[in-house]
C-alpha cells in the first residue's frame, strides 16, 4: 500500500535536504574562491615584506605566524644555502619556481609564493587544507539551519497532510454508511478541490446507477402489469372450459385456452427479448452482417405466416450492403417489423422489404399497405406496452420497443412515414456512418 | 339483469361476456371509453364493469363523466392496476367496487349480485316477495319452502320484477333487462315468459297494468 502522507514526507524532506546540500556546496565553492584570493594576496604581501629584512640571525616572532594560517617561510642565499626556515615542515619543496604555485607534497597540497631579491630567494608557503577547512566551516554554517529545521518540517508536513486527507476519510465514511439503494449524491461542499473530482465522478456514477435502477424497476412493474392481462384471460377461459357441459363445447373452450396460453407465452418471450436487447446491457459482440442476406432469411422465415394471413410478402430492392452489427439483434429487429406489417397489412395485401444504399448509410425498409399510423401517434408506438387504440390484434405492445432498443444499440435511426403509394406505413431504419 | 361490459382486450371481453351470460346476465360489450359513454347514455343498465386502461378515453374519465351526469349506475372497476393509490383513485372517482385482474368468474358474478343487492337497499341476499324467495346467486326460487323450476329467461324476468316491487315495468324495459345487444327478441317473448311464470306461480302473482306493463 502506498501512503500519500509517507510519500509526501519523504519527497518534501528529501528535496529540502538536497536543496540544503546544493546551497552548502555553492557556499563552499564561493568561500574557497574568495579565500584563495585573500590568502594569495597575504602570501605575496608577506614575501614582499620579508625582502627588506636582514636574514642573518633573523628570528621571526613565532606568534606572528599563528597556527591558524600555518605559514612556512624559507629563505635561501644566493648560493642556495637555506638561511632561514621558520618552521620545520616535512616534504616542502626546497626550491620552487618564482611566483605562485600549487605543489603536491606528502602532506597534501601547498600554496607557495616565491620571490627573489638581490640573490636571496624568499618563499612563503601555506597548506591548502587551511583554506579548505575555512570554506567547509562556512558551508556547514549554511547547512546547519536546514538540518536543525528538518525534524520540525517533517512534523508539520505529517500533520498538515494528515489533516487535509481527512476529507477523503469523510467521503469514505459517507459511502460506508449507505444502503445499497441509497443513490442520492454525496455532499460535495467544503471539499478540497483535489478530492472534488473524485466525489463528482462518484456522484455521476451514482446518478447513472439510479437511472438504470429506476428503468429496471419500471420495467419489472410494467412487465408484471402486462402479464396480468393475458393471465386474466387465461383464467377466465379455463373457468369457461370447466363449465362446459358437452364434449364439443369443452373442445372449443380448450382451443380458446390454448390461444390464451400462446398469447401469454408470447408476452413473456417478448419481455425477455426486450430485457436482453436493452441498450444498457453490456457485452455486445458485433460482426459484419450482410443486410441483403439477412432480409432474405427473415422474409423466408415469415413466408408461412404471410401465406396464412393471405399477404404477399417479398423482398424488392436489394443492394449488397454489409454493416457492423449483432446478427441476432438485427434478425429480431427485421422480424418484428415484418410481423407488425403482416398484422396490419390489408386483406390480400402486400408487404415489401428492401435494403438500399442511401449515400453513406444503409437503409432497411419495410412497407405495408395497411391503414398506416397517424403522424401524431408515430412517436408513441415505440413506448413499451403502448397499444394503438382500437387495434384488434392482441399484440404484446413490446415489438416496436424492442426494435427501438436494437436500433439504439446500432446507432441506427428509425422513421415512420406514409407508404409511397396509397395508405400504409413505411418503416425505415437508417444505419449511418458504419461502412 | 343487464350488464355493460367495457373491456378492450378481446380475449378477456369474450370470456367475461360468455361467462356472465351463462350466469344469466344480459351483457353488452363495448371496447373503448367513447363507446362506453354512448352506451350508458342510450340504454338503461343495472351495472357497469369498467376496465381502466381503455383506448380513446380512459376508464376513470368515463366513470367521472357518468357521475357528473348524475347517474347512480353501480360501477365495478375491473383492472390490472392494483396499487393502493389506483384503487383509491378508482373508488374516489365513483366506483362502487374494485376487482383486480386476474379474477375469478364466480367472484365477478358474486360482486355484481352484491352491487345489485345494495342498490336495491337490501341486505338480505335473497329477494323476497310474500312467500316467494329468489336467490340470485344460486338461481333458485322457492315458494313456501318448495322449489320452483324456472328457465333462465323466466328467472331473469322474475328477478327484474322483484328488484323493484310495486313498480310497473314496461315490456320494452323488461326486454332490455333480459336481453343483451344482438340477441334475437321475438315480438311476444315477454308475454310468453310472463305466461309461463304465472302458470308456475299463480295468475295473481304478476299483475298486468293494461297498456303500461307488469308489476309484482
Amino acid at each position: 500500500m502506498t501512503s500519500i502522507r509517507r510519500k509526501l514526507l519523504v519527497w518534501l524532506l528529501g528535496a529540502l535536504l538536497i536543496a540544503g546540500m546544493v546551497a552548502a556546496w555553492g557556499v563552499y565553492r564561493q568561500a574557497r574562491a574568495e579565500l584563495d584570493e585573500v590568502f594569495d594576496y597575504h602570501l605575496r604581501q608577506m614575501a614582499l615584506a620579508l625582502r627588506d629584512r636582514n636574514f642573518e640571525g633573523l628570528i621571526v616572532d613565532p606568534a606572528e605566524l599563528t597556527d591558524e594560517f600555518d605559514f612556512v617561510i624559507q629563505v635561501w642565499s644566493r648560493d642556495g644555502v637555506r638561511m632561514y626556515f621558520s618552521r620545520p615542515h616535512t616534504g616542502l619543496p626546497n626550491q620552487a619556481r618564482l611566483g605562485f604555485d600549487t605543489v603536491q607534497t606528502e602532506a597534501g597540497l601547498w600554496r607557495v609564493f616565491a620571490t627573489q631579491e638581490r640573490g636571496i630567494t624568499i618563499q612563503v608557503a601555506q597548506p591548502m587544507s587551511v583554506r579548505n577547512r575555512l570554506a567547509a566551516t562556512s558551508a556547514f554554517n549554511t547547512l546547519s539551519p536546514f538540518l536543525l529545521l528538518l525534524p520540525f518540517l517533517g512534523l508539520i508536513v505529517w500533520f498538515v497532510v494528515g489533516r487535509e486527507l481527512r476529507s477523503l476519510e469523510t467521503v469514505a465514511r459517507a459511502i460506508n454508511v449507505r444502503t445499497a439503494s441509497a443513490l442520492d449524491p454525496l455532499p460535495a461542499t467544503a471539499l478540497p478541490e483535489e478530492v472534488r473530482p473524485l466525489v463528482d465522478a462518484l456522484n455521476d456514477l451514482l446518478q447513472r446507477l439510479a437511472r438504470v435502477l429506476a428503468v429496471q424497476r419500471d420495467f419489472v412493474a410494467d412487465a408484471a402489469h402486462e402479464l396480468r392481462t393475458p393471465l386474466a384471460a387465461l383464467m377466465l377461459q379455463i373457468q369457461l372450459a370447466e363449465r362446459a357441459a358437452s364434449e364439443p363445447e369443452r373442445t372449443a373452450a380448450f382451443a380458446v385456452v390454448r390461444s390464451g396460453l400462446a398469447r401469454a407465452t408470447r408476452v413473456v418471450e417478448q419481455l425477455l427479448t426486450l430485457a436482453r436487447q436493452s441498450p444498457d446491457t453490456a457485452e455486445r459482440v458485433t460482426e459484419p452482417v450482410d443486410l441483403a442476406a439477412l432480409a432474405r432469411l427473415v422474409v423466408a422465415e415469415r413466408s408461412a405466416l404471410a401465406d396464412a394471413n393471405g399477404v404477399d410478402l417479398g423482398v424488392t430492392g436489394v443492394d449488397s450492403l454489409t454493416i457492423e452489427g449483432e446478427p441476432e439483434g438485427l434478425r429480431i429487429l427485421l422480424g418484428n417489423l415484418i410481423d407488425n406489417a403482416l398484422r396490419y397489412a390489408a386483406r390480400a395485401g402486400r408487404v415489401d422489404v428492401s435494403v438500399r444504399r442511401d449515400g453513406d448509410a444503409a437503409l432497411l425498409e419495410v412497407i405495408d399497405d395497411g391503414p398506416g399510423i397517424p403522424a401524431p401517434e408515430r412517436e408513441r408506438v415505440f413506448d413499451r406496452f403502448y397499444r394503438r387504440p382500437g387495434s384488434e390484434s392482441p399484440g404484446s405492445g413490446l415489438g416496436l420497443a424492442i426494435v427501438s432498443n436494437i436500433a439504439l444499440r446500432h446507432r441506427a435511426r428509425i422513421t415512420l412515414d406514409d407508404a409511397p403509394e396509397g395508405t400504409g406505413l413505411a418503416v425505415r431504419v437508417l444505419f449511418s456512418g458504419q461502412k | 339483469m343487464r350488464v355493460l361490459l367495457v373491456e378492450d382486450d378481446p380475449m378477456i371481453g369474450e370470456s367475461v361476456h360468455k361467462g356472465l351470460q351463462q350466469d344469466g346476465f344480459a351483457v353488452d360489450w363495448v371496447r373503448d371509453g367513447v363507446s362506453a359513454e354512448a352506451a350508458w347514455r342510450a340504454n338503461p343498465f343495472d351495472v357497469m364493469l369498467l376496465d381502466l386502461g381503455l383506448p380513446r378515453k380512459d376508464g376513470l374519465e368515463v366513470l367521472r363523466a357518468l357521475r357528473r351526469a348524475g347517474q347512480d349506475l353501480p360501477v365495478l372497476v375491473v383492472t390490472a392496476r392494483d396499487a393502493v393509490r389506483d384503487r383509491v383513485a378508482g373508488l374516489d372517482a365513483g366506483a362502487d367496487d374494485y376487482l383486480v385482474k386476474p379474477f375469478d368468474l364466480d367472484e365477478l358474478a358474486a360482486r355484481i349480485r352484491a352491487l345489485l343487492r345494495r342498490r336495491g337497499g337490501r341486505a338480505d341476499p335473497l329477494m323476497r316477495h310474500g312467500d316467494l324467495a329468489l336467490n340470485p346467486a344460486t338461481k333458485e326460487v322457492h315458494r313456501a319452502g318448495e322449489p320452483v323450476a324456472l328457465s333462465p329467461r323466466e328467472f331473469a324476468l322474475l328477478e327484474a320484477l322483484l328488484d323493484r316491487p310495486g313498480a310497473v315495468l314496461s315490456r320494452a324495459q323488461l326486454e332490455e333487462r333480459i336481453y343483451g345487444w344482438g340477441q334475437e327478441v321475438e315480438s311476444n317473448a315477454v308475454e310468453v315468459h310472463i305466461h309461463a311464470l304465472r302458470r308456475k306461480l299463480g295468475t295473481d302473482f304478476i299483475r298486468n297494468v293494461r297498456g303500461v306493463g307488469y308489476k309484482v
